[in-house]
C-alpha cells in the first residue's frame, strides 16, 4: 500500500521533506524491533517529528485518515511492539532527543523521549545524580520506550522499575489533542493515576512528548560480589535470605549453568567446577555503608550454602563481572541460532519453585534452556533455545513456553516483569488476566482510541488468533 | 547501534551497524533491490569495528558491509563517481582521461599529478566541504621519488618501511621522520621502491579487483619473490599497515605464486609504535604520566585501524609519555573515530564533519598545544577540522613527535 499523495504532501508539510522517509530501504530499516524471528513489517513512512506540535499534527491526521500509527523509540524491545504490523506509519522519536531540564532542588529532569537512557543517566550523573534504571539496553534504548514498556532492570530489586521516576507526562491522545498528567511534585491525586496507565501501554493509548523524570543522589560507593552454588535451588533460596537478614542489595543478578557456559566463551570468570549457578550481588550507598553490607551478604552467602564468595577487588573487577553479565543475552547465540526469550516473574518466596519447575518443563519438553535474570525481584529470564528449521523442536519449545506460563501464573506470579506483551505474549495474557479484567483493560482501550489508530493489534488476543507458539 | 557514531549523528536506524545487516539481508533475500537508497546507506559506515567490538559475539559488520559494496560494484552499480575513479584502477578502461579532465576544472590541480591508482583519489575527488576544505599541499617531488640517504647497516632487524599515499604525496616529513626514527632505533630501514596505494580506499569501496592489483604490486615491492624478506614492516600510518596485515594474504589467497608469501609479510607487519617500542627507540627521559601542569601539553587520538585493527593502544601512549619537556593529557573519547573513515568523508560530508568537530572539540578541550595521531587519514581529518575550529593545535604523526622530541 503507498501513501496517497496529498497525505504524503500534508505529512511532508508538517515535518520537512527530509523527515518523512519513504525509500524502501529506509522503511525496512524501521521494520524490526529486537524480537528475535518476529517478522518484519515495513510502514508505508517513517515519521521523524521534532517537538509536540508536530506529534500532534501527525496524529491528527493518522486519525482523519484512520492511518495505524506505531510510536517507536530505538527498536530495542523483546515482544515485537514497534513494528507497523497493520502497515500505517512509525513515528520515531529520534529527533526528540533533548534533555530540557535537570533540576537539581527539586531533584527532577524534564526530557523528551528520544532521549537515550545512556546519555540521560550520564547527564545526570554529571550533576551528582542517579537514575537507577537500567535495562540491558540501556546504550541504544530511549526513555520513552522505556515508559511505554515500563522497562525495569538489575536494579529494580532496590530502586524499582521506571514507573517510580514518573511524576508528570505530556502525551499526545489518540484524537491529536495535547494532555497532561500528574505534577512536577512527588504527590498529586488530582483524579486517576493517568501515569500508571500510561507507563506500561506499549503505545497503544498515547504519544508520550515529554516527561518529568524523578532523580535520586547518587550512592557515594558500590560494591559487587560473586557467589557460586552447587545447586540452583540454593541461589534461589539465598536470595529470599538476604532480604530476610534486612538487606536489600540495589541488584541480585542469577546465572544458571547453561548460561555460564555461554559467558564463559566470552568473558571467562574462571569459576570453580560444580557450580550450578552464581549470584552477582551488587551493594550501594556510604562507603562505611556499603562495607557492612558487603560483609553481611557474604555471611548470608555462606549460611546458605555458598561455595565461594568474592568480593571484586576494584571497579575494573566489578566492570568485569557486569560486563559477562550484560553480554549474556548475546552470547546465547553461540549455543543455538534462535531463542525463545520469556521474562516471567514471581514472588521471591517461591524462586526455588520457579528455576526448579522451568528447567523440568525444558527438560521434559526436550529443548534446551538457560534462564538468568533479575533475581532479586523474582523476574527470570527464561530462554529457550531452538533451531528454526527443526519444526518438531520448534513445537516443543511452544509447549515448554506455554507451560512456564502456566507456572508463572500458578506461582502467583506474571507472564512479563519487562518486557511487555506486544504480539510476542498475546495469545497468552488471558492465563493472567480474568475475562473481567481483560473486559475493562479494552473498554480502556476503545475509550481512549476508539478508532484504534495506536499501534493497533497489540497486547489484546486477537480475536479468534489460533495459539501458536509465538514467533 | 548505542555504540555506532554513524548513528549518532545520523538518527536514522539506517545509519545503525544493526540496520546496516539488515539492509544487507534484504539485499540478499532479494526484499530489496540495488536502485533507490540501498547504496547510499551502505557508504554510510566508518568500518570504524566499533559495533564489532563492543558485541559479545563479535559480529564482523565492517566484513559484512565490504562484502556488500564488492556485490554492488561487481553489479555495476557502485556511484558514478567511484565508477569514474576506480575505473583507473582496471586495465582497458577511459577513466583516466576523464578524471584528468575533471581535475583540470577543480582547484585541486594536484590530483593531475597524483597517479591514478592512489587512493588519495577516491578521498578527494568530490570535496566534502566544496572550497571550506583545507587540503595540504602537494610535495615536490613525492617522498619516493627523493633519494634515500642510506640508513644504518649493522645488526638491526631490517625494516621495510610503506609510506602511504598521504605521506608520499603531500606528507612526505612524516614519512622521513619514520625512517629517522627506525634509523636511530637500530633498525636496517629502507622504503622499498615500486611501493604504491595501500588498496584501502578501494577495497573499502567494494573494488575488490583493484585492491588485488594493489597487494600484488606491494607484496612485490616489500617482499620480491625469492628473496627472504625484510623481518618487520611496519608504516607511519596505521591504516595503510591494517591493510597489509589483515587484508592482503586474502586478497592474494588465490594467487598460487603469491599467496604463502602474501600470510609470511602480515605476519611480519607490525603498527609503527609497536616496532619503535619493540626496537626499545625510546631514548627520551621524559617525566610519565606524573608530568608538571606547567608543561605544554600533548594529546593522542586513537585511530580506528591501531585501537580496534591491531588491538593497540598502549605502544603509542607509552611512548608519547616519556617525551621530554611534555605533558601527557587523556582526551575524552579517545578512541572514538574521528570520521574520516576512508571514503565515507566523500560520500557523507555532513556526517562526517559533524563526526569531526565532535572530536575537535574533545581534543581542544584538553587544553594540549599538540595532537598527536598514528594514521594519515585521521592526520587529514584532525588537522582540517582543527584548523576550521580556529585552533592552532598542531597536528602530528607518532613518527613526527618521536623525531622532534626523543
Amino acid at each position: 500500500m503507498t501513501l496517497e499523495r496529498g497525505v504524503r504532501g500534508e505529512l511532508q508539510r508538517i515535518l520537512g521533506a527530509a523527515n518523512v522517509l519513504l525509500d524502501p530501504a529506509q522503511l525496512l530499516t524501521y521494520s524490526y524491533d529486537a524480537t528475535p524471528g518476529a517478522p518484519r513489517c515495513p510502514p508505508e513512512a517513517v515519521l521523524l517529528p521534532e517537538d509536540t506540535a508536530q506529534v500532534a499534527a501527525v496524529v491528527g491526521l493518522a486519525a482523519r485518515t484512520r492511518t495505524p500509527l506505531v510510536a517507536r523509540g530505538a527498536g530495542t524491545g523483546m515482544t515485537g511492539g514497534a513494528r507497523a504490523i497493520r502497515g500505517g506509519w512509525v513515528l520515531s522519536t529520534q529527533r526528540l532527543n533533548r534533555i530540557l531540564r535537570i533540576d537539581l532542588d527539586n531533584l527532577q529532569a524534564v526530557v523528551q523521549p528520544g532521549v537515550v537512557l545512556k546519555h540521560f543517566q550520564e547527564a545526570v550523573e554529571d550533576q551528582g545524580l542517579f537514575y537507577p534504571v537500567d535495562p540491558q539496553s540501556l546504550e541504544a534504548c530511549t526513555l520513552g520506550g522505556n515508559l511505554a514498556e515500563n522497562a525495569g532492570g538489575p536494579r529494580a530489586v532496590k530502586y524499582g522499575v521506571t514507573r517510580q521516576y514518573v511524576l508528570a507526562l505530556e502525551a499526545v491522545l489518540a484524537d491529536g489533542e495535547i494532555a497532561r498528567f500528574g505534577a512536577r511534585t512527588l504527590k498529586s491525586v488530582a483524579g486517576y493515576d493517568m501515569l500508571s496507565l500510561l507507563v506500561g501501554s506499549e503505545g497503544t493509548l498515547g504519544v508520550i512528548t515529554e516527561a518529568t523524570l524523578r532523580l535520586l543522589p547518587a550512592p557515594a560507593a558500590r560494591g559487587t560480589l560473586l557467589a557460586c552454588f552447587e545447586t540452583l535451588e540454593g541461589a534461589a533460596a539465598a536470595v529470599g535470605a538476604t532480604l530476610r537478614a534486612g538487606i536489600v542489595p540495589a541488584a541480585i543478578e542469577f546465572l544458571d549453568h547453561a548460561s555460564l557456559g555461554a559467558v564463559e566463551a566470552v568473558e571467562p570468570l574462571g569459576l570453580p567446577p560444580g557450580v550450578a549457578a552464581v549470584l552477582v550481588l551488587e551493594v550501594d550507598g556510604s562507603a562505611p555503608e556499603v562495607e557492612r553490607q558487603a560483609g553481611a551478604v557474604r555471611a548470608v552467602m555462606a549460611a546458605a550454602g555458598a561455595s565461594r564468595v568474592e568480593l571484586a577487588a576494584s571497579e575494573a573487577e566489578a566492570e568485569r563481572l557486569w560486563r559477562a553479565r550484560r553480554a549474556l543475552g548475546p552470547s546465547l547465540a553461540r549455543i543455538a541460532p534462535h531463542k525463545l526469550n520469556e521474562d516471567i516473574v514471581v514472588p521471591i518466596v517461591r524462586l526455588p519453585e520457579a528455576v526448579a519447575g522451568v528447567h523440568r518443563i525444558a527438560t521434559e519438553a526436550r529443548v534446551a534452556c538457560a534462564c538468568f535474570g533479575h533475581l532479586g525481584d523474582g523476574n527470570i529470564h527464561v530462554n529457550i533455545l531452538v533451531h528454526p528449521e527443526d519444526a518438531g523442536e520448534m513445537a516443543r519449545a511452544g509447549q515448554a513456553v506455554r507451560a512456564t506460563f502456566e507456572l508463572a501464573v500458578a506461582l502467583g506470579g506474571s507472564i512479563s516483569g519487562e518486557h511487555g506483551i506486544g504480539t510476542a505474549k498475546q495469545p497468552f495474557l488471558g492465563l493472567e488476566l480474568g475475562p473481567r479484567a481483560m473486559a475493562a483493560m479494552r473498554a480502556v482501550k476503545a475509550a481512549l482510541d476508539p478508532l484504534d489508530i495506536l499501534n493497533p493489534g497489540k497486547i489484546f488476543p486477537v480475536q479468534d488468533q489460533a495459539e501458536v507458539p509465538p514467533r | 547501534m548505542g555504540v555506532c557514531p554513524v548513528y549518532e549523528v545520523m538518527r536514522r536506524e539506517a545509519g545503525s551497524a544493526r540496520g546496516k545487516l539488515a539492509l544487507v539481508a534484504a539485499r540478499e533475500e532479494g526484499v530489496l533491490g540495488d536502485e533507490g537508497l540501498y547504496r547510499h546507506l551502505l557508504t554510510a559506515c566508518l568500518l570504524c569495528g566499533r559495533c564489532t567490538n563492543s558485541c559479545p559475539n563479535q559480529v564482523d559488520v565492517p566484513r559484512v558491509v565490504r562484502a556488500a559494496r564488492a556485490g554492488l560494484a561487481e553489479r555495476g552499480r557502485l556511484g558514478r563517481l567511484e565508477r569514474l575513479v576506480l575505473g583507473r584502477l582496471l586495465p582497458g578502461r577511459r577513466g583516466l582521461a576523464r578524471l584528468l579532465g575533471l581535475a583540470r576544472l577543480t582547484r585541486w590541480v594536484w590530483a593531475a599529478r597524483v597517479p591514478g591508482e592512489s587512493g588519495l583519489h577516491l578521498r578527494f575527488a568530490r570535496l566534502p566541504g566544496g572550497a571550506r576544505r583545507r587540503l595540504p599541499a602537494l610535495a615536490r617531488p613525492f617522498f619516493l621519488e627523493r633519494p634515500q640517504a642510506a640508513q644504518a647497516a649493522g645488526q638491526g632487524p631490517r625494516v621495510a618501511l610503506f609510506v602511504g599515499c598521504v605521506n608520499n604525496y603531500l606528507r612526505p616529513e612524516a614519512a622521513q621522520a619514520a625512517l629517522e626514527v627506525l634509523a636511530a632505533a637500530g633498525a636496517r630501514v629502507e622504503a622499498p621502491a615500486g611501493q604504491g596505494c595501500c588498496g584501502l580506499p578501494a577495497f573499502s569501496s567494494g573494488a575488490v579487483e583493484g585492491a588485488r592489483a594493489l597487494a600484488a604490486r606491494n607484496l612485490e615491492a616489500l617482499w620480491p619473490a625469492g628473496e627472504p624478506g625484510p623481518d618487520l614492516v611496519t608504516s607511519p600510518c596505521a591504516s595503510c599497515a591494517s591493510m597489509l596485515a589483515h587484508h592482503l594474504p586474502g586478497l592474494l589467497a588465490g594467487d598460487p605464486a603469491r599467496a604463502e608469501r602474501a600470510r609470511a609479510l602480515a605476519a611480519r607487519v607490525k603498527p609503527f609504535s609497536v616496532v619503535v617500542t619493540g626496537l626499545g627507540g625510546v631514548r627520551g627521559e621524559g617525566p610519565g604520566r606524573g608530568a608538571s601542569a606547567d608543561l605544554p601539553a600533548l594529546t593522542y587520538h586513537d585511530p580506528c585501524h591501531l585501537s580496534r585493527g591491531f588491538g593497540e593502544k598502549d605502544a603509542p601512549r607509552f611512548l608519547l609519555t616519556w617525551l621530554p619537556g611534555l605533558r601527557f593529557v587523556e582526551p575524552s573519547h579517545p578512541c572514538r573515530c574521528c570520521g574520516q573513515g576512508g571514503t565515507f568523508a566523500l560520500h557523507h560530508p555532513e556526517l562526517s564533519e559533524a563526526l569531526g568537530q565532535d572530536k575537535a572539540r574533545r581534543l581542544i578541550e584538553t587544553g594540549a598545544r599538540y595532537v598527536v595521531t598514528e594514521c594519515s587519514g585521521c592526520w587529514l581529518q584532525l588537522q582540517d577540522l582543527l584548523a576550521r575550529a580556529g585552533s592552532e593545535m598542531e597536528v602530528l604523526t607518532t613518527a613526527e613527535a618521536l623525531r622532534r622530541w626523543s
